[in-house]
């Protein structure tokens, strides 16, 4: 009997949490942006699942002309910061100053989504691609087999996670986000630059979209849709967490993305999602503001 | 007297009066030349119009943005789809189509009025991607192939009998579902419980200070949206032979978002003319090039960047002012939105 629970925590049970481990991580890291984008700029960025899709097809298309996967890693995000900054600048601003900013950049951000899904497509073709696993094989650990490439996701991954956390709660650049998220006005008051940190946060958050793409496109495939079907998850996280919330999207990811994945061994996957799914309608009746506060809020 | 809401009311009923004159001589038309696939598509706009509707009705009148509409328009679609195949009855098919509405809506309201703003936006696209997911992936609903084979019937109009296989005769048919489910959504928005939804969408926290409940009322506008999806949806499979998957998926509800942005928020008559410019547009770029996307998705940032009143907005200014000149000479013209 017991030999039997012990084998099935072994070949199953731990297996499964060690898959959707590394998944939680990549979508802890599209959530921090979207919801570090709306903690600060109160804006929803529908097109984030399209920037997560370009940092994989950037890494696709950089690791054709032969650079190592290691650079892209560092490379892809760097590249995606103007790209983010302009957006805001360009696109974002332009509306940002109307009575109904929720929708009105909601809608933008979904227009912008569309045109890069459909460049995606216009550039890549609507098939799918599998890069090749960057580290190969696997080790066993307390006899249990885990992919190392996994691993190696889900150490950097919350190794990044880590540091973004320091940096918005422990430094000085940090302090002045949160300030600009509490009260905009008081902060420009007080010299920081108000403008400039909105364009960074929103090119820091799509960044970091670009950074789970291109640690996700060896394990799922890289196709023009994958930032639809992954951003569902991703707000579902930022919901249960708290819009704006760092600390919320961390717990909330890894709660989900474990129910999610612990589900799936009893039922059939398609019925995870409306667990997922569920779970976020009953926290939104029970404590609509998610499990924690706002970015800047005590 | 007429105050400035009843007022671009009337101006919309014009447009809609100029939209069915158009329709009925594009019509003649297309049955003079024996065309079929333009009437086929022009249907198909109207169609894709009344979900527009049911999308305007919640933004523009309850200030609710609804990315998940499509899922009660494609669950019209498979119950239509559904009961024809089983009864090949028109009438049959809309009143469950409208029940099925009832029903949901009433189950969708429960869970997503209860937040406003994002949320609200969030929540309906999160009910739409799980339930076109399960739909996606149910045998019995033919999965990813959709239902297949819905038969051609005989619309029976009391007097004569239309069969959805004509292309004329069902465009008209179409066009007087569309144009009545125009008629009952102005007309329920001009009673005072449409003008506590519009209350709603300027200033829900005085609301409760009226006397009114926010919830029932954004719970019924939800019904009510949902209602004239489904009846939109029915039309569907009466009109390709099948419905898809994909009716309830997103870039279903995201086009009809595009539709009403493009066409003008709150105006309800904007959508019907949005889904018409909008299939056309996809129809001519779709001869020349398959990403019609990049095109229709730059046209819809460039609308809500400088077209904030949506194309409507362009024309229906003049025709207000006429309207009030008429009315109140003496006095400025003003308008609402």
């Amino acid at each position: 009997m017991m030999a039997a629970v012990l084998e099935y925590v072994q070949f199953v049970l731990a297996p499964q949490i060690v898959t959707g481990l590394a998944f939680g991580v990549a979508v802890i890291l599209v959530a921090i942006g979207l919801t570090i984008i709306f903690g600060l700029l109160d804006v929803i960025n529908m097109s984030h699942g399209e920037f997560y899709a370009f940092g994989a097809f950037a890494a696709l298309a950089l690791g054709s002309l032969g650079l190592p996967f290691w650079l892209l890693l560092a490379l892809v995000p760097l590249l995606m910061l103007p790209l983010g900054y302009f957006t805001e600048r360009v696109l974002i601003q332009r509306v940002f100053n109307r009575k109904d900013r929720h929708v009105t950049t909601l809608l933008l951000t979904f227009g912008l989504g569309l045109v890069l899904e459909d460049a995606f497509r216009l550039a890549f073709g609507p098939n799918p691609y599998r890069p090749d696993t960057p580290i190969r094989g696997a080790v066993t650990l307390f006899g249990v087999f885990l992919p190392n490439y996994r691993l190696f996701l889900i150490v950097v991954g919350a190794a990044v996670i880590a540091a973004v956390a320091l940096v918005v709660y422990r430094t000085r650049l940090g302090a002045m986000v949160r300030a600009a998220a509490f009260d905009r006005n008081m902060a420009a008051s007080l010299g920081v630059p108000v403008a400039t940190v909105y364009a960074g946060a929103f090119a820091f958050g799509i960044a970091l979209a670009g950074f789970a793409g291109v640690l996700l496109a060896p394990i799922y495939s890289v196709f023009p849709t994958m930032g639809r079907d992954f951003i569902l998850m991703a707000f579902t996280v930022v919901i249960v967490g708290g819009l704006g919330s760092i600390a919320g999207a961390v717990v909330a990811g890894l709660f989900l993305t474990q129910v999610q994945a612990i589900a799936s061994l009893y039922i059939s996957p398609v019925w995870t999602d409306p667990i997922v799914f569920g779970i976020m309608v009953v926290m939104l009746m029970v404590r609509p503001r998610g499990l924690f506060g706002q970015l800047g809020h005590g | 007297m007429a105050d400035a809401s009843t007022v671009a009311a009337r101006a919309n009923h014009v447009l809609v009066g100029v939209l069915v004159v158009a329709a009925l001589a594009s019509a003649a038309i297309g049955v003079a030349v024996k065309d079929t696939f333009y009437l086929r598509l022009a249907t198909e706009a109207l169609i894709f119009g009344g979900l527009a509707l049911s999308v305007d009705i919640l933004l523009g009148y309850t200030g609710l943005l609804s990315l998940g509409q499509a899922l009660f328009f494609g669950l019209g679609a498979y119950v239509s789809a559904l009961v024809l195949m089983a009864v090949p009855s028109f009438w049959l098919a809309l009143a469950a189509s409208l029940s099925a509405g009832l029903v949901l809506g009433l189950v969708g309201g429960i869970i997503a009025i209860r937040v406003r703003g994002v949320y609200f936006a969030l929540i309906t696209f999160g009910m739409a991607q799980v339930v076109a997911k399960i739909v996606y992936n149910t045998r019995a609903l033919g999965a990813s192939d959709g239902l297949i084979g819905v038969p051609i019937i005989d619309v029976n109009l009391g007097v004569a009998s239309v069969s959805s296989a004509s292309p004329a005769g069902f465009f008209l048919v179409v066009l007087a579902v569309i144009v009545l489910l125009y008629a009952a959504s102005a007309y329920i928005l001009d009673t005072p419980f449409g003008r506590l939804l519009i209350a709603l969408r300027a200033n829900d926290a005085r609301i409760p200070f009226l006397g009114y409940r926010t919830a029932s009322l954004r719970l019924s506008a939800f019904v009510f949206a949902a209602v004239i999806a489904t009846v939109s949806g029915a039309l569907y499979p009466m009109l390709r032979g099948f419905v898809s998957p994909e009716l309830l998926s997103f870039a279903t509800s995201g086009n009809a978002v595009i539709t009403v942005v493009l066409g003008g928020v709150g105006t309800l008559v904007g959508a019907l003319y949005g889904s018409m410019l909008l299939t056309l547009l996809r129809s001519l770029l779709g001869s020349f090039t398959e990403h019609h996307l990049i095109v229709i998705g730059l046209l819809f940032m460039g609308a809500v960047i400088f077209l904030p009143d949506g194309l409507i907005g362009l024309v229906r200014r003049r025709i207000v002012r006429r309207l009030t000149l008429e009315d109140k000479p003496e006095e400025k013209p003003e308008e609402k939105r």
